[in-house]
């Protein structure tokens, strides 16, 4: 059940140029949320005042986390956050990545920059279920690169300069694995939109199912503003705008364009 | 604990003045784990359509300087699936339900009306004139005056319920507007809905918004509300139902004593779905402190 409610900040660590991630105590969130999910963070401002949405990247005891980047105004200001701050914050949100009961799937994560948070979510919940995923991380170089310490999943790093893992976009080094891969695919995407445009270009086998987390603009979280649409082709929308906040943000690939 | 309840006359009594605008709060349902729906006076529902309507492309809503633009193009399931889903969940609140009505010609508004005519549980129409969003219809109805006569006149010939007129800002003379929705005996008015905004994008250079002009709402349009029903107050007597930017409960206050009888949150309920707990509070507050036995008092006392 979603909740408004405070959470207090026990940690927000620098990982990354420009990549934080903080731990929020908030135990009605924690207990509750899936992979996937997401909430929405209240700042208490007058002029820009849509709270904005974060993967939640997963969950310590009380805790969950949050990875994010410092791209404006409202992130420079969590970039600031101490210890003991306390925040609003509207939760959990949205629909969740799923696991299958076929114990021949293998679980491929993909992720661009800190599209790698609700994967590493996703991640936690498959290495609870003895699932070993593979996962890989992509940026433009090093420094960006947001470094988890990962010792439980298959940790495959890219970088568009070569800086740090293998030279490329994670995206091509995803299609050289992809030839080798016999078994039927999970694979569970987020990054931004040039690598989900990207996949829509690649052609998959069968029995490979993409999952893509989506982000929109969005004004609520909670279904009653429509702003965040995204157009559908197929699936159950048929066709008609799916509502990123409430009927995703995770859809199947083949539902959803992109070229708006 | 104050009496809030406000008479808005023709049997509609409310709790309290505030109301949830239309296209704000969904059908109620999207909310309800988050805010208690029934501490409203009532709730106005997302504008209905006789049939479905799948809305404007996106991108649909941008964040503005104290507010937003929105172009959702009267997204809605439709009056069938309206009935058939919402319905039961509308009918058990124990709040007041408001149905916000649209369409694209006086007959699609007759038949939606007369649909929803036999269903006990609703207790006033708004319909919705107002919407900058749409091709046809939407604010076609509310800027020339001959037309919105001819609309308000059928549809009060047409139904016996609570009738609401939503007024557009977008027009030259909204006093003129709120006249002739008095003249045609209609029970009040609501007013405003958004007004025309735009916003561009410089790194693209493109509009921010799919239609390139939406409509524009929240705190930063809340001076021209107050200044159209300071207007409109002067020159009828219906309630006024007042919108615009109100987000918390000294807003409400200023609305009424300009003249509103009750008043609808919008975009707050985006960045503040528990505004309407802070909002109640205050104005508890704000009678006790005055010393206020009804509510009531304090409407259009600003302009006396």
């Amino acid at each position: 059940m979603k909740c408004v409610t405070i959470g207090i900040v026990q940690s927000n660590q620098k990982i990354a140029d420009q990549i934080f991630l903080a731990t929020i105590e908030v135990l009605e969130i924690a207990r509750q949320c899936l992979p996937g999910q997401f909430v929405n963070i209240y700042f208490p401002d007058s002029v820009k005042l849509f709270p904005r949405p974060f993967s939640i990247a997963g969950v310590s005891g009380k805790s969950i986390l949050i990875l994010y980047k410092v791209i404006g105004s409202q992130t420079t200001l969590m970039s600031r956050w101490q210890m003991g701050h306390q925040i609003k914050l509207l939760g959990p949100l949205g629909n969740s990545f799923t696991i299958s009961e076929d114990k021949s799937i293998e679980y491929i994560l993909l992720a661009g920059g800190v599209g790698a948070a609700p994967l590493m979510f996703f991640r936690d919940e498959l290495v609870k279920r003895n699932i070993k995923p593979h996962f890989f991380i992509g940026a433009k170089t090093k420094s960006e690169l947001p470094i988890i310490e990962d010792d439980k999943s298959d940790l495959i790093l890219t970088t568009d300069d070569g800086s740090k893992g293998f030279k490329g976009t994670v995206i091509e080094h995803f299609e050289d694995f992809l030839k080798n891969i016999r078994h039927p695919v999970s694979l569970n995407v987020c990054g931004p939109d040039s690598m989900m445009s990207a996949l829509k270009n690649i052609s998959f086998p069968d029995n490979v199912t993409i999952n893509v987390s989506l982000e929109k603009t969005m004004a609520c979280g909670l279904g009653l503003c429509q702003g965040c649409v995204v157009k559908t082709t197929s699936g159950k929308y048929n066709g008609h705008y799916a509502l990123v906040c409430k009927d995703g943000p995770v859809f199947n690939l083949n539902d959803v364009e992109f070229d708006e | 604990m104050n009496d809030l309840s406000i008479d808005l006359g023709k049997g509609l009594k409310i709790a309290n003045p505030v109301f949830t605008a239309s296209g704000t709060f969904g059908y109620g349902d999207e909310a309800s784990e988050v805010v208690d729906v029934n501490r409203f006076g009532g709730i106005v529902t997302k504008s209905l359509s006789l049939e479905p309507r799948i809305g404007n492309p996106p991108p649909r809503i941008v964040e503005t300087p104290s507010g937003m633009i929105n172009s959702i193009g009267l997204a809605n399931i439709g009056l069938e699936a309206f009935l058939r889903e919402k319905a039961p969940y509308l009918s058990q609140l124990s709040c007041k339900v408001i149905i916000n009505i649209a369409a694209r010609t006086e007959e699609e508004f007759c038949d939606v009306i007369k649909a929803l005519d036999n269903e006990k549980w609703i207790s006033a129409y708004e319909i919705n004139v107002s919407c900058p969003n749409v091709k046809e219809g939407g604010i076609a109805f509310g800027t020339d005056p001959d037309v919105l006569r001819h609309l308000t006149q059928k549809l009060r010939d047409k139904t016996d319920r609570y009738l609401i007129v939503k007024l557009s800002p977008n027009v030259t003379n909204i006093a003129q507007m709120a006249e002739i929705v008095q003249e045609c005996n209609a029970d009040a008015v609501s007013m405003i809905n958004t007004l025309y905004g735009a916003a561009i994008d410089i790194h693209t250079r493109k509009p921010k918004i799919n239609t390139v002009i939406g409509g524009l709402s929240g705190p930063a349009i809340k001076p021209v509300a107050l200044a159209h029903i300071i207007k409109a107050r002067k020159v009828i007597d219906i309630p006024i139902i007042g919108i615009g930017g109100i987000s918390n409960g000294e807003d409400v206050i200023e609305f009424m004593l300009a003249g509103a009888s009750a008043v609808q949150l919008g975009t707050v309920n985006f960045y503040n779905p528990c505004a309407i707990y802070e909002i109640l509070n205050f104005i508890e507050q704000y009678m006790t402190q005055y010393n206020l036995t009804s509510l009531q008092e304090i409407i259009g006392q600003a302009l006396v």
